[in-house]
């Protein structure tokens, strides 16, 4: 019944992560108390707006923060072993196994190197011997579309962003990852090369099994990939439950918020605009209590004192408030 | 002048063509565009990037670059700019349009108080004192939904987030009083819930001060409920216009169905698999000699690749496409669907 | 992103962005004037490969007589033959063949002092860079601290001390232009490390050597062959003062300071003769500089398309 508890061991769980970043002596909190867990072959969304610290969960997963002036707690377990206490070597021989896929794809290539030696990095560190890696090579960009021949002595400037970000994609897939952090794969991306990318994702998740991390802005991109959708704000999951249970019945209101936000492609009736335009609501965090409480329509004198924590809501995902709804979503009530 | 208010347009432009010199010869960047904007009407024009969006937005403002040579006409309020001195046609665009650009961040002058940018044009073009100037500022930072607009006048643009930024550029947009405001894909670089909010804004706005806008997005969604007419361009050509819900109830281009089931929807179950369009969009060197739409187009023959498809004459409800095998036409069902369109 | 500067027959990739389609079209754009380079800087470049070639290879010049044993009267004007086109010397010897000779001395100097500079500034700089924190504050100090120093009088001290010689110059003068080096590789590193490739190839697990050397490195040359012909101007200017002053090269090697030192005596009555070592140090410098713009120019440009 728990959304909690996926149908599979998971293969990746965060509990209780927590991201801080120095500036100036003060000590922001990019990321706050967070824990979720990703099954083989299951893909996990995570939505949220600039500042929730979308970006900064993928990081912290596969240990990619900087270390100066970063201070994070927690634990990541891969497998049941703790990878937070790893040494730099023992979290080397990780890397492999946890992959992970970049916005910008064409920054997330080295200029000066050809596509066979972008995809075969990780096989070059790993050590492995080079008649094996162009084997590897050639399987990867033959499971993105691509004929190692054709494209080998090509630098990525050459390819468009759809070409580079189904490279990106083969050079996780070359060193045979059971995870893979999506951060944004699509944000840049033209609507009709983007479906590409989306369907390319699904399949390779399906035929290797993989676990998706799948990090977004875009709701209906969210919707589509994934099997569970974690829903931050601030730094905080609000809300987490299985795809239906968070489009269907959102029960934080900052998740209907999102939803009613999103531009949907439906010109059958002229949108009305919101009336209520007087004075854009504050985004600053508030000083106590909910984070969300200053746009919330439902805030109390409960939510200025108590932060919510994460519990079961009425229809079975977990949500972080104090008054959570239990109908349709808006759009999905006369459905 | 009453009589001519519902005939005449705000903007229009017929056969307005836009080439580009480079050392491999001349770049078509636009070819054969041809639309109008009524007085109090909404345009969407969208296409992806490369289209030629932003292009048609600098030749209609008058900011191309210098080495793009426009043919064809456009003609604002019933003037023709190529035949108005540079000076002139400035002055008349200025005044008559405002545009709102896609980044707040380079927009806005760092070192200039908010206030005073807005009032720019204002001191410009309608020659506003200085009091004057200050007085209407104040009043557009209330209007676009600035808290304590005194006080933000002399705010600098540091201080507000990108969601607020946008808002200020819409208010100096809006000091001229223009009759087209031109959101340039102003909601891009926003957060959903802002850009919700914005485009909410620009809308409410719109109504209200009985102006034209046209909406440039990328973003079907963002163009769909919010506009009356829209331009769907491919490859610098336009490949479908008109009534915004009738587009998208029965698009006729191959390309304007093809990208609407490409985008991922909120009312499918996860995981449903979306059409995909092979191949990029065409670059701006080798635009196909045909159709700009035919390399990747599912229903092309020999003669899409030879021949450039001209727009269909106007449809019943002034849906106009330009293909040579178009999709077939879905009989309407019985609902008044256009009632809410005035 | 393509570097259309170099390529004239310009050819925009599959994903070209139209504002660098423009600018590259644009007839106006320097970008275009750059791309061929100016008849300046197709000058100087070739006087610089004629620089160093002759700097290798002038013992092979046939006909040239030698640079430190006198070859004709002293204080002779010139005329039409190679060895006495600039006139001879106080003591007799060929002013042209010691000002290509000299050319050697100085372009030894700029390469092994630049050599130097180069590689112990770009160690500081990818360490200061990557590692940060106290390193790094340690390296801007010695940068500030050389940058604040006037290179010349230090050099000056320098060498009252140890006495004049070669090795002593090329060291000293090396050691003034690492911090140059350091900053600009340390710029070069803290903005390459943010990007996404050196995060990707973090995530595969690259070591911090393999990070440093194989991914940041490479895209550092850029901004480091921009800087580079700048100092090397700045090297042949302060070499060329200290012979001047006397605490240069040691005396029957040619160098440029020390001829025109030599030839001031003879100003009044002959200064013709001064010309030849002038004209070596001027249009030498002037080449550097013009080269080193127009490579940070291109930068530049580079820099604004990513």
């Amino acid at each position: 019944m728990s959304s909690d508890t996926t149908m599979a061991e998971p293969i990746l769980t965060a509990t209780n992560l927590s991201v801080g970043f120095m500036r100036g002596g003060k000590e922001m909190k990019a990321v706050d108390d967070i824990s979720f867990s990703v099954a083989a072959g299951e893909t996990l969304g995570l939505v949220g707006e600039s500042g929730s610290g979308k970006t900064t969960i993928g990081r912290a997963i596969l240990r990619l923060l900087p270390s100066a002036n970063t201070t994070s707690e927690g634990s990541i377990t891969y497998k049941g072993a703790d990878i937070t206490g790893l040494s730099k070597t023992d979290m080397r021989n990780m890397r492999g196994r946890l992959q992970m896929i970049f916005q910008d794809p064409l920054s997330s290539f080295n200029p000066r190197r050809n596509v066979e030696d972008i995809v075969a990095e990780g096989l070059v560190i790993q050590g492995r011997p080079a008649t094996d890696r162009r084997e590897r090579v050639k399987a990867a960009l033959a499971d993105v579309g691509f004929d190692l021949e054709a494209v080998a002595g090509r630098r990525p400037h050459q390819f468009s962003g759809g070409q580079c970000q189904r490279i990106a994609i083969a050079r996780a897939l070359a060193v045979q990852p059971e995870l893979i952090v999506c951060d944004e794969p699509v944000a840049s991306l033209d609507v009709s090369v983007q479906a590409q990318v989306i369907n390319l994702l699904q399949d390779i998740r399906e035929s290797r099994k993989l676990a998706l991390i799948f990090i977004s802005h875009d709701l209906a991109v969210v919707k589509n990939v994934s099997d569970r959708v974690a829903v931050l704000y601030m730094g905080r999951i609000v809300e987490i439950g299985t795809g239906p249970e968070i489009y269907e019945r959102p029960a934080h209101p900052y998740t209907r918020t999102l939803l009613e936000a999103v531009p949907v492609v439906d010109a059958s009736r002229k949108l009305e605009p919101d009336g209520r335009r007087t004075v854009m609501p504050s985004r600053n965090r508030p000083q106590s209590g909910c984070a969300f409480r200053g746009r919330c329509p439902r805030a109390s004198t409960i939510c200025e004192t108590t932060i919510p924590i994460l519990g079961q809501a009425p229809r079975g995902q977990m949500v972080a408030c104090h008054h959570p709804h239990d109908e349709p979503a808006p759009g999905i009530a006369a459905a | 002048m009453d009589a001519s208010v519902t005939s005449r347009a705000i903007l229009s432009c017929s056969n307005m063509t836009c080439e580009l010199d480079s050392v491999s010869g001349p770049l078509n960047i636009l070819h054969d565009i041809n639309f109008s904007i009524n007085p109090r009407r909404a345009l969407g024009i969208v296409g992806e990037s490369g289209a030629g969006k932003s292009m048609l937005v600098k030749a209609i403002m008058g900011i191309a670059p210098r080495s793009l040579r426009i043919h064809g006409k456009i003609e604002l309020d019933g003037q023709d700019l190529s035949k108005l001195r540079p000076k002139v046609r400035q002055k008349l665009i200025g005044r008559r349009v405002g545009i709102v650009f896609q980044n707040p961040m380079t927009s806005l002058n760092p070192f200039v108080q908010i206030g005073r940018q807005i009032e720019d044009s204002g001191r410009v073009h309608l020659r506003l004192n200085h009091r004057e100037a200050k007085r209407r500022a104040i009043e557009l930072l209330s209007l676009v939904g600035i808290a304590d607009p005194e006080d933000c006048y002399d705010y600098y643009p540091h201080q507000f987030s990108g969601g607020m930024k946008q808002r200020i550029m819409i208010a100096a947009a809006l000091i001229c009083e223009p009759d087209l405001l031109i959101a340039d894909e102003a909601t891009t670089a926003l957060d959903v819930t802002v850009q919700k909010e914005v485009l909410d804004l620009l809308q409410t706005i719109q109504a209200e001060r009985q102006m034209s806008m046209i909406l440039v997005s990328h973003n079907l969604g963002v163009v769909a409920g919010r506009t009356d007419e829209i331009l769907v361009l491919y490859g610098g050509s336009v490949v479908e216009y008109g009534p915004t819900a009738e587009v998208f109830r029965n698009p006729r281009h191959r390309y304007t169905e093809a990208l609407l089931s490409a985008m991922p929807r909120m009312d499918q179950p996860a995981h449903t698999r979306l059409r995909t369009i092979p191949g990029q969009p065409p670059n701006l060197t080798s635009r196909p000699k045909g159709c700009p739409f035919a390399p990747r187009c599912p229903a092309a023959q020999a003669k899409c690749h030879e021949v450039m498809p001209t727009m269909s004459p106007a449809l019943a409800p002034g849906h106009r496409f330009a293909c040579h095998f178009p999709l077939p036409e879905i009989a309407r069902p019985v609902i008044a669907e256009f009632a809410n369109v005035q | 992103m393509t570097d259309i500067g170099n390529n004239p027959g310009f050819n925009p990739g599959p994903d070209a962005k139209l504002s660098e389609i423009v600018r590259a079209a644009t007839p106006w754009s320097s970008k275009l004037r750059l791309s061929s380079g100016s008849t300046s800087e197709i000058i100087a470049a070739v006087f610089l490969v004629l620089l160093i070639l002759v700097a290798l290879f002038v013992n092979f010049i046939p006909g040239l007589v030698s640079p430190k044993l006198p070859y004709g009267d002293f204080s002779q004007l010139p005329d039409w033959s190679l060895n006495g086109l600039l006139g001879t010397d106080d003591i007799g010897r060929s002013i042209f063949s010691r000002v290509l000779y000299g050319a050697r001395t100085s372009m030894t100097i700029v390469a092994i002092s630049t050599t130097i500079a180069l590689v112990a500034g770009l160690m500081l700089g990818l360490l200061a860079g990557y590692y940060r924190g106290y390193f790094e504050r340690a390296v801007d100090l010695f940068a500030n601290a050389l940058a604040a120093m006037p290179s010349t009088l230090v050099v000056l001290a320098f060498v009252a001390v140890t006495g004049p010689s070669v090795v002593t110059i090329i060291v000293v003068l090396g050691i003034f232009d690492i911090g140059t080096y350091a900053r600009v590789a340390k710029a070069g590193v803290i903005s390459q490390s943010n990007r996404d490739y050196v995060l990707a190839a973090r995530a595969m697990g690259a070591t911090d050597g393999r990070i440093l050397l194989r991914e940041i490195l490479p895209n550092l040359i850029p901004a480091l062959t921009a800087v580079m012909p700048t100092l090397m101007a700045g090297l042949i200017i302060t070499e060329g003062s200290l012979s001047f002053l006397g605490y240069g090269i040691p005396a029957p090697a040619p160098s440029w300071g020390g001829m025109i030192a030599s030839s001031t005596d003879l100003l009044s009555r002959f200064p013709l003769l001064i010309l030849g070592p002038v004209l070596a140090i001027v249009i030498t410098v002037y080449a550097f500089n013009t080269i080193g713009d127009y490579l940070a120019q291109r930068l530049n440009n580079r820099e604004r398309e990513n």
